[in-house]
């Protein structure tokens, strides 16, 4: 069987599927959103853990931010 | 469930679960946490501490404040190569002389630096709308940074999609040891006067960053942003030099690094949770980022919460990250380069590598409620070789220069409520 596809049908494929990831789910109703509701399901569950993360990658590599702000705010870069 | 209010992209997570504003009251959520980093071969060690508290102040206002206090010691690669002989380096300041021992990557051992920082953020809610403000400042001996920032953010949907917009507006101030030097201009000899006149630098930041997050089901959602970040002002790190070397790859002289005055950078963000099992939550990133500097450098970060029981998880984490040289990156300068050259830096950060991290987290939650966690990561960057010229290349081919780092990462925290 032939494996290989179109990078026409991939790239369709993708489009189709954000859309229907962004505008075509059934709205989740207020009283199904105890799972979304939990700490560890928040995007930034652990505040000072990101922060540490935040300091240490900018103060050795040459990017920042995506999250947040590409921030600084110190003499380490 | 609390939920604790978070910044721009946590803020717009709790947008979207967040359940009726509870009464106001006086208890604050605080979040305690330490951080210890070292890196290997003697080189830089810190501890980083930072403490926040975050309240409602009424139905509709919740305010935080936090305090970093980060004390660094050690040594820092000061961007010369190693060499077959000692190498003698004249102090930042003009004053003293430090040397490294053949072989030996030069390291200035006067790095030294102790930072405190304060934060404060104000959320205010108006049905859909949120409209978040914040205060930062940080200062240590050489450098302060005063920053302001605005978010507002509006859910459509239901509170399934929530689309958020952030400004952030930094003013740094600099007052570089010895006075900041010329670029590229030639260290000068330990003792001889540095020429160097002591002055205050500065540098703004504007920040830029739209998200739009979105419920996927019951138990998923995503979040995309788009930043951008424009930097002007003085950009270079005054301490750094770089080897110009001859036809054997022997150093000659030290050049000082410079670098443009501008920099735009531009990101991609993408995140997704999902709770699987019911129980366990797998969190996956990924970042693109490019800037006009030509570095660019994509991101992926996964990591696993294992609730093996209702109050103790199990979090392996798992980074992996790559960046391209930045245009006028260069690890060292062939004879002559230096005056040719506009623009030239070896900082590492500037350089291309792979970087991993790998870390185990363990966490839970007292009877109390209070909750605690404990992390050990250890990261390790992988260079290349990059920027040099042809003659540069050819002399230091012989050579083990590839830039090294390896650290560990050793954190921990406690959360609990605390009513004054």
């Amino acid at each position: 069987m032939k494996r290989g596809r179109h990078p026409m049908l991939n790239r369709t494929a993708v489009g189709a599927g954000l859309v229907m990831l962004l505008g075509g789910c059934a709205p989740v109703q207020p009283w199904q959103r105890g799972d979304l509701a939990r700490e560890d399901m928040q995007l930034i569950s652990d505040r000072a853990q990101a922060a540490f993360e935040d300091h240490a990658y900018f103060s050795k590599e040459g990017s920042s931010g995506g999250r947040g702000f590409g921030g600084g705010g110190c003499g380490c870069n | 469930m609390q939920l604790r209010p978070g910044l721009l992209g946590a803020a717009a997570a709790a947008m979207l679960g967040a359940p009726e504003a509870a009464p106001a009251e006086t208890t604050w959520d605080v979040d305690a946490a330490t951080l210890l980093y070292s890196e290997f071969d003697g080189r830089v060690s810190g501890i980083e501490s930072r403490l926040r508290g975050g309240r409602e102040l009424d139905d509709i206002r919740q305010l935080s404040l936090g305090a970093t206090v980060d004390v660094l010691v050690g040594a820092s690669p000061n961007g010369a190569l190693p060499a077959d002989a000692p190498q003698t380096f004249s102090r930042p300041s003009g004053k003293g002389d430090y040397t490294t021992q053949a072989g030996d990557l030069p390291l200035d051992d006067t790095f030294q630096d102790t930072r405190l920082a304060l934060d404060v953020a104000y959320l205010h809610t108006l049905d859909v709308l949120r409209a978040k403000a914040t205060g930062f400042i940080s200062a240590e001996y050489d450098y302060l940074s005063i920053a302001l920032g605005g978010v507002i953010a509006r859910d459509f949907n239901l509170r399934n999609t929530t689309v958020s917009l952030g400004i952030n507006v930094a003013q740094d101030t600099l007052d570089p040891v010895g006075g900041p030097p010329k670029a590229l201009s030639i260290m000068p000899a330990p003792g001889q006067p540095t020429g160097r006149t002591v002055r205050t630098l500065e540098k703004q930041v504007h920040d830029l960053l739209l998200s739009l997050t979105q419920v996927l089901s019951a138990q998923s959602l995503l979040q995309v942003s788009y930043s951008m970040s424009h930097a002007r002002g003085y950009l270079t790190d005054p301490y750094k030099v770089l080897s110009v070397v001859d036809g054997q790859g022997a150093p000659l002289r030290y050049a000082y690094e410079g670098r443009p005055d501008r920099r735009l950078k531009q990101a991609v963000y993408a995140q997704y949770k999902q709770l699987t099992a019911g129980a366990n939550v797998l969190d996956t990133s990924a970042r693109l980022m490019r800037d006009d500097w030509g570095l660019q450098s994509l991101t992926l970060d996964v990591s696993f919460r294992f609730n093996f029981r209702p109050d103790r998880y199990l979090e392996p984490h798992l980074r992996w990250y790559r960046q391209s040289a930045a245009d006028f990156y260069r690890l060292a300068l062939f004879d002559g380069e230096e005056t040719a050259l506009r623009f030239a830096t070896s900082d590492q950060r500037l350089g291309r590598f792979d970087a991993i991290t790998l870390g185990l987290k363990y966490g839970g939650r007292l009877r109390s409620g209070n909750d605690w966690n404990i992390r050990l990561e250890g990261y390790t960057q992988i260079a290349e070789i990059a920027g040099l010229s042809a003659q540069a290349a050819q002399a230091l081919a012989a050579r083990a220069i590839e830039p090294e780092l390896d650290a560990v990462m050793l954190s921990a925290g406690y959360r609990f409520r605390w009513t004054p």
